[in-house]
């Protein structure tokens, strides 16, 4: 028999039995369905992953720490020990300092070209002309971060008098709309650390409103910092820091190198000198472990969808060879050979699984279709869609659900084609 | 020629042995109508089995045009039914829920004849059994007799040499058993085709040329044919 011929025939069985095939194709659908979904949700997130950290990190740029190593867990405790975290909050965290000298030896190292440490002030307040003071953060603005500006924008580099307030920043300051801000002077107050018990040294530092940032998908840090320069942050930090043990002593540095292929090298360099260094690549890459590992457990689920409908097939198929007997008597007594009797039925089971799978991957496209504009607006990820649908994805769950529903048919047809056709054709 | 010679086929194991055919020789010509006649219980249809080679007798051979078809493989054994046999039953075993077009269609499609073709011969097999106007209707909305005749349809429509036919008209009334008969005499008169009949209704068995009586696995009595060997 024709393949083609076999094909149809298995097609018009089914056809027979049409609420059967339905219910059978339904449980691998779940299947398909829960697949589908895992499928375009992990290239989904590993796509907003990427946009997240190509936003937000640059190819040229290592963040570094201290490496500290598994014994330093429990370290000795040494009077003034330089170098050595002071405060609880250090060292529960085992972390150590980062000193101007690892600095001057960071630069030393080949291709790298600048080292930035974080300078993460911690202000008082901010506030404007005749309104009230409000808590804030502020952090260092970078050209590499993509902002979404509400209002005003920066092109390259800021200068080290202005400011990036963020959307709500804007508003409790006063202004009567974000466009409202820009040009306008707003201060930012500190406090002398060293002198905290004793004199009270206060200062404010003044900047012009440069542009105003709205809240983004793609933004993961400085979404409530208020960006300044470098430098300016560097001149508050000085400010607030300068005469206390900690000065000049940094958990983070930024370390920028002359081309992104140099990253490996000098990551290399800095781990052999003591450091721990990630690169955007790494970023990326602990980000990306985190949405395999999700996609994996989602798509466990499928599998064992998957798993129990082979049963149902198993099952379908047996009942469908036991119903259809004097068929195959007949078929078998016409000449068809064993291999086309199991052929008819292994086709059969395929159609199933071509069925359910077209039914599984269709509804998960219209579901995710439907759903990703409301997923990525409560997320607030605007024009991201966090669910993206790829056709080589369909045919590849579909041809591979049709491969398991054929190895699901593999016994009943072999019970079909063994049939023997005098028994099947008896008509006692 | 069929040519059956020492046939013998043994059902069940050693105490429990039932001869189903006992040691059957005969000789059958192109072209001639048999009954093979017989009680239920006889042998009659094991007969039929080992002789379209969906059976095989532990003993004897059944020579076909020459070839045994008792030595041949499995495989050589389905080509050669789906290309020279072909089966009538009792009842029927068309396929209700096909349209008559498909229930026609099987063997061509086992026979691998090319679609055009098999689209010819459908139609020139529903005409000559009268049933042209039914090609797109449900199988299973024919009447009996109907039915029977559609199954003659299948039967023929690959143009087989040898038509077995088991007891084609058990569940037919008389006029429309007749009929029936008509088609199958007529077939095998214009095509030469060498038609079996097994049967147990003696008038039937009148109407072919010869009569082979099964009686407990045994050949009892053969008319208007020569033994296959000698005993």
């Amino acid at each position: 028999m024709k393949i083609t011929d076999t094909i149809r025939r298995a097609g018009r069985s089914l056809k027979q039995a049409k609420a059967r095939t339905l219910l059978t194709s339904l449980a691998i659908g779940v299947g398909a369905f829960t697949i589908t979904l895992s499928l375009a949700g992990g290239q989904g997130g590993r796509d907003y992953a990427d946009a997240i950290v190509n936003s937000n990190t640059d190819v040229k740029e290592l963040t570094v720490t201290k490496a500290v190593e598994e014994s330093a867990a429990v370290a000795e405790y040494v009077e003034d020990g330089a170098g050595t975290a002071t405060g609880p909050f250090a060292a529960a965290q085992g972390l150590e300092y980062i000193t101007a000298d690892d600095l001057a030896d960071i630069e030393k190292i080949d291709k790298v070209e600048r080292v930035t440490p974080n300078y993460a002030p911690s202000v008082d307040y901010i506030t404007t002309e005749g309104q009230k003071k409000y808590q804030a953060t502020v952090s260092t603005f970078s050209p590499s971060v993509t902002l979404t500006y509400a209002a005003g924008s920066v092109e390259g580099d800021l200068k080290n008098d202005q400011i990036v307030l963020t959307e709500e920043y804007a508003k409790a300051l006063g202004f009567e709309n974000t466009a409202d801000a820009i040009g306008k002077t707003v201060s930012i107050g500190v406090t002398k650390l060293a002198t905290l018990y004793t004199t009270q040294d206060k200062k404010e530092f003044n900047f012009v409103v440069k542009g105003v940032s709205s809240a983004s998908g793609l933004a993961f840090r400085s979404q409530s910092s208020q960006l300044v320069t470098n430098d300016a942050a560097k001149d508050m930090y000085t400010y607030i820091n300068e005469g206390t043990p900690v000065f000049n002593k940094f958990f983070l540095v930024a370390v920028e190198v002359a081309d992104a292929s140099d990253a490996e090298s000098v990551k290399q360099a800095l781990v052999d000198d003591g450091y721990d260094a990630q690169t955007a690549a790494d970023v990326l890459g602990t980000v990306n472990t985190f949405i395999n590992v999700l996609l994996g457990v989602l798509l466990g689920f499928g599998a064992l969808a998957v798993l129990t409908s082979i049963f149902g097939i198993i099952n379908t198929q047996y009942i469908s060879v036991l119903e259809r007997t004097q068929q195959i008597g007949l078929m078998k007594a016409l000449g068809m050979s064993r291999r086309d009797v199991g052929r008819l039925f292994k086709y059969e089971a395929a159609w199933i699984g071509f069925l359910g799978g077209a039914i599984g991957s269709g509804v998960a496209f219209i579901a995710g279709t439907i759903a990703n504009p409301y997923i990525s607006d409560a997320l607030g990820l605007d024009t991201i869609s966090l669910l993206i649908f790829q056709p080589a994805q369909f045919v590849i769950i579909i041809v591979g659900l049709m491969l398991v529903s054929v190895g699901a048919g593999i016994l009943p047809a072999r019970k079909a084609s063994k049939l023997d056709p005098i028994e099947a054709l008896r008509t006692e | 020629m069929i040519e059956v010679t020492h046939v013998t086929k043994t059902y069940g194991k050693k105490q429990n042995a039932f001869l189903a055919l006992d040691d059957v020789s005969f000789k059958i010509p192109t072209g001639t109508t048999v009954a093979i006649l017989g009680k239920s219980g006889s042998g009659k249809s094991t007969l039929m089995h080992a002789m379209s080679g969906l059976d095989r007798p532990e003993k004897g051979s059944v020579i076909i045009d020459g070839e045994n078809i008792l030595t041949l493989k499995q495989k050589a054994v389905d080509a050669f039914r789906a290309s020279k046999m072909s089966f009538i039953f009792q009842s029927f075993f068309i396929q209700p829920r096909e349209t008559c077009y498909d229930n026609v269609s099987l063997p061509l499609e086992i026979a691998e004849v090319p679609l055009a073709e098999r689209r010819k011969k459908v139609d020139a097999a529903l005409a000559a059994v009268e049933l042209s106007d039914k090609k797109r209707s449900r199988a299973g909305d024919l009447s009996g007799g109907q039915k029977q005749r559609l199954a003659i349809a299948r039967a023929i429509v690959n143009e087989p040499k040898i038509l077995f036919a088991d007891e084609p008209t058990g569940n037919l009334d008389s006029v429309t058993g007749g009929v029936v008969e008509d088609f199958l005499f007529n077939y095998s008169k214009t095509n030469n085709a060498t038609l079996i009949i097994v049967t147990h209704d003696p008038d039937l068995a009148k109407k072919c040329d010869a009569q082979i009586e099964i009686k407990d696995g045994k050949v009892s009595a053969i008319r208007g044919l020569q033994t296959g060997a000698k005993k």
